[in-house]
């Protein structure tokens, strides 16, 4: 009975929202589509060009859009991922999920040298420990010096698992320390407060007071001074430098719009794309002569970008992974 | 000439009684051929290297696992043991009737309401710090995350649960001991050694061994304190492993310890029943006037544990009430779950009861000396009925979800009919063994008291049940259904694999929120599901005790 009703119900909500225009479903992380991020105004733009409807679907991180995809399997109405980054996409591309752009990426403004037939980029930005300058006065400069802080001293990071943040930090640490990797993570473990699924709610975490540092990136202040017109968020710079991460996005084998979806995804290399990343995902933009927020300007900037290529990622991931997973358990 | 008379009267008493077996055994049947075909889809579907490959992360999850099930048992047990004497012994004060309700109904608590209480006190913007800040200006920082909150959380649940049982064993010791014990002159620690253990003991051992079951598998309170990967059970490690990693083998690796693992414990505690139907109140009183210092500490137990066992309920109220219900209320995504959860609660309890009245009335043919009882398989068919209704013992929900979900995979059908049939089965089979441990007694005895009457007036099956069974198991069924209900209405265990923004329950939606750090919004969702499931638990009994 409630299994007809309910079916009922969900035919009702299909016809009510089922007009001419055909909808783009892109699965992504939750502040991509969030009403503060970069998500409305997205939609809005390329509807505009497009005549049809985008509709963003925000999980709590990116991995966790590409797990869901993977648990619908065949059933999934998601034309695209976005916000996997290109530590992970080689994983995401052998699960032969995803379909070829056939963009020419050539001339996109990277970091670091990445070229892909099937991911292809839309922002980037480097991974920093992000602190409140009011709050904490002895900021750590390396790796040593986090590992060193006061018994009292708590960081939020994010499992390596579900975030591409928690999976970049992993690689981070795993490029300054090659085997010691694990011996380090024991020494971090006691000022881990929580791990989480998501940057979004390691970021909420630290906002609320409840930790000293958060990963995140070191464009993450730009929003404070912007939107808040605050300077008190800062990014730690690290002697060691500093991991990266490129966002990237790809258009699903399954999708039954894929001529529109390989539209959007040229969409991301244009100037309307490039011009909205930087104020509202807080990361660079790919396109050459974007313009940028002069909040940036007092960014620290890395010179050279940390990444390891995908292909390492994909062979070490899980080797990466268990060793971490060992080494903080208690 | 009197065999064949004995069998002519057993033959006749099969044919009576095949229209009370027959449904009951078929159910009872399709339960273990469904656990059958659960094993057989994780067991086929993961490629031998279940034995060759225990590495030290599993060996330590299973190590935590045990390790912290053990220290909530003993805790809850001590907590449980501590209340019931306190209890016990201040047998006249007003509201005690009430508070033993109270501490009763923990067992209907959704994990998820107790855990958003336990965090808003404990937790390090919870009301404790506060006052803490505000008095000494030093917080004591976050220490409810990890093993310290995961144990709280499980004495919370449990040790009322226990004291309840507990209590009812302190409560039947005859009078007549306690005189001796003074005539003696023991201590209270004499008393309790010589007079009170030896009562304890057995009850003891069966709600020590459920609650070992219950914290070895138990899922949303170490999700949700666990903080980390640090903290992990295998319930959650089979979670993680599908829902991050998508490392299906690895979840069945995982699934498969867990399962050999509970059913080994099962077999151990084979004693073991479930005994919910002594939670209710009696007034069987200790008649006896404690010192003043005794008097004292036990006052302060009970105190202590009361303020323990409300604050966290009374900090979901508060805040709670702040929220905006205007807005919440009308969110799609809530009234979707709402509908969802309602729904399920509904159709699993009415599942629940039929099944449960189904097996009791199967049971008590083997059980009843006046039925078949003597006859040689009775014993044997008795047991399986009785196995296949506490199936849930042995296969916790993850493994269970697991299947279903490889299930899901393989076929063809849509995600919601796979999701509603998972999580429907859950809920039926979590909520038989407490369904069963009260219906079956119950049943027992109206076909003990009823049976010669009912045959001697040649009653029908209808006729029967409506004049003589209905009538005396009436507030049974009420507080079964009630049970059910609220398991179901409160649960966060297999929906953690199959939730998403399509197919949403009360719990997940209340998890989603949490994890989303918005707080206000969960208080309020959080006190309508606290509402719902008193309400229910409460008021649902009493439309069965009115008559027809």
């Amino acid at each position: 009975m409630p299994v007809k009703i309910m079916t009922l119900l969900w035919f009702l909500t299909i016809s009510l929202f089922a007009t001419d225009k055909p909808t783009l479903t892109i699965y992504t992380y939750d502040a991509f589509a969030a009403s503060w991020g970069p998500g409305p105004k997205i939609k809005q733009a390329f509807e505009k060009e497009h005549n049809c409807n985008v509709k963003f679907v925000g999980l709590s991180s990116s991995i966790g859009a590409l797990r869901k995809i993977q648990l619908e399997g065949k059933r999934t109405k998601a034309d695209i991922l976005l916000g996997l980054d290109t530590s992970i996409a080689q994983v995401a591309k052998t699960t032969g999920l995803f379909i070829p752009h056939e963009l020419n990426t050539s001339k996109l403004d990277l970091p670091a040298p990445y070229s892909d037939d099937t991911f292809t980029p839309f922002d980037y930005s480097f991974f920093a420990f992000v602190y409140d300058e009011n709050k904490l006065k002895k900021v750590p400069d390396s790796f040593e010096a986090l590992a060193s802080m006061p018994k009292e001293f708590k960081i939020v990071i994010q499992d390596p698992r579900s975030s591409t943040a928690g999976l970049g930090l992993l690689l981070w640490v795993k490029s300054v320390y090659g085997d010691k990797a694990g011996q380090y993570w024991k020494r971090l473990a006691p000022h881990i407060l929580t791990i989480t699924k998501g940057w979004s709610e390691a970021y909420g975490l630290f906002l609320k007071g409840e930790a000293d540092m958060v990963l995140s990136y070191t464009t993450s202040p730009a929003y404070h001074m912007v939107e808040e017109n605050r300077s008190n968020i800062k990014a730690a710079s690290f002697k060691e430098g500093h991991y990266g991460q490129i966002e990237v996005a790809a258009v699903l084998k399954s999708s039954t719009k894929k001529a529109l979806a390989k539209e959007f995804l040229a969409f991301m290399h244009t100037k309307i794309f490039a011009d909205i990343i930087p104020t509202a995902n807080w990361a660079y933009p790919v396109v050459k002569g974007a313009k940028l927020h002069k909040a940036f300007e007092s960014l620290h900037r890395p010179k050279q970008m940390t990444l390891m290529d995908g292909a390492t990622v994909e062979s070490q991931r899980k080797a990466i992974v268990d060793e971490w997973l060992e080494a903080i358990a208690k | 000439m009197v065999g064949s008379h004995s069998e002519v009267t057993m033959l006749k008493g099969l044919l009576r009684f095949k229209s009370a077996v027959l449904p009951g055994t078929f159910i009872s049947l399709s339960l273990l051929g469904f656990a059958f075909i659960l094993f057989y889809t994780l067991y086929t579907s993961q490629n031998g290297s279940l034995f060759t490959a225990l590495d030290s992360r599993i060996y330590g999850l299973l190590k935590f696992t045990l390790y912290q099930a053990f220290l909530s048992t003993v805790l809850s047990l001590f907590v449980g043991v501590l209340l019931a004497w306190a209890l016990a012994h201040q047998s006249h004060f007003r509201g005690r009737g009430l508070l033993v309700a109270l501490f009763s109904s923990s067992l209907v608590l959704p994990t998820l309401i107790v855990v958003f209480g336990l965090i808003g006190i404990f937790g390090r913007s919870g009301y404790l710090n506060q006052i803490s800040m505000f008095l000494f200006d030093t917080s004591f920082g976050s220490y409810l995350y990890g093993l310290g909150g995961i144990l709280l959380a499980h004495v919370y649940l449990n040790a009322s649960f226990a004291s309840r049982a507990l209590l009812h064993s302190f409560e039947s010791i005859p009078k007549e001991k306690y005189k001796l014990a003074k005539s003696l002159n023991f201590s209270v620690f004499e008393r309790f050694l010589y007079v009170e253990y030896p009562a304890l003991k057995s009850t003891l051992l069966s709600i020590g061994s459920t609650i070992f079951l219950l914290c070895f598998t138990s899922f949303a309170v170490v999700l949700l304190l666990g903080g980390s990967p640090s903290y992990n059970t295998l319930e959650v490690a089979i979670y993680e492993a599908v829902k991050l990693d998508f490392d299906i083998g690895m979840a069945l690796k995982l699934a498969l310890i867990q399962l050999s693992i509970s059913a080994v414990l099962v077999v151990l505690s084979s004693g073991f029943r479930i005994n919910v139907s002594n939670l209710k109140t009696s007034d069987a009183l200790i008649l006896w006037k404690e010192s003043t210092v005794l008097g004292l500490i036990q006052w302060f137990i009970i105190g202590l544990f009361t303020l323990f066992f409300v604050l966290p309920l009374v900090v979901i109220l508060l805040d709670g009430i702040g929220a905006d219900f205007g807005r919440i209320l009308r969110e799609p995504l809530f009234i979707k779950s709402f509908i969802t959860s309602i729904s399920l609660a509904t159709v699993s309890s009415i599942l629940t009861v039929i099944i449960a009245v189904l097996l009791s009335n199967a049971r008590r043919n083997f059980t009843l000396p006046t039925r078949l009882a003597s006859k040689p398989f009775s014993k044997l068919l008795d047991g399986i009925i009785a196995f296949s209704g506490n199936l849930y013992l042995a296969i916790p929900s993850l493994v269970l979800g697991l299947g279903f979900f490889l299930m899901y995979q393989n076929s063809d059908a849509s995600e919601l009919l796979w999701s509603t049939a998972a999580l429907l089965t859950a809920n039926v089979l979590m909520s038989l063994p407490f369904a069963l441990s009260v219906l079956t007694p119950a049943m027992h005895k109206t076909a003990q008291r009823y049976d010669k009457l009912a045959f001697s007036l040649g009653l029908s099956k209808i006729q029967r049940w409506f004049y003589v069974e209905y009538p005396y198991i009436k507030s049974s069924l009420g507080y079964v259904f009630a049970l059910a209900f609220c398991f179901s209405l409160g649960d966060l265990g297999i929906i953690a694999l199959f939730g998403s923004d399509e197919f949403s329950t009360l719990p997940w939606y209340l998890y989603q929120l949490m994890g989303s750090y918005r707080t206000t919004d969960a208080a309020g969702v959080a006190l309508v599901l606290l509402f719902l499931v008193l309400g229910v638990f409460i008021l649902l009994p009493k439309l069965f005790k009115e008559k027809l």
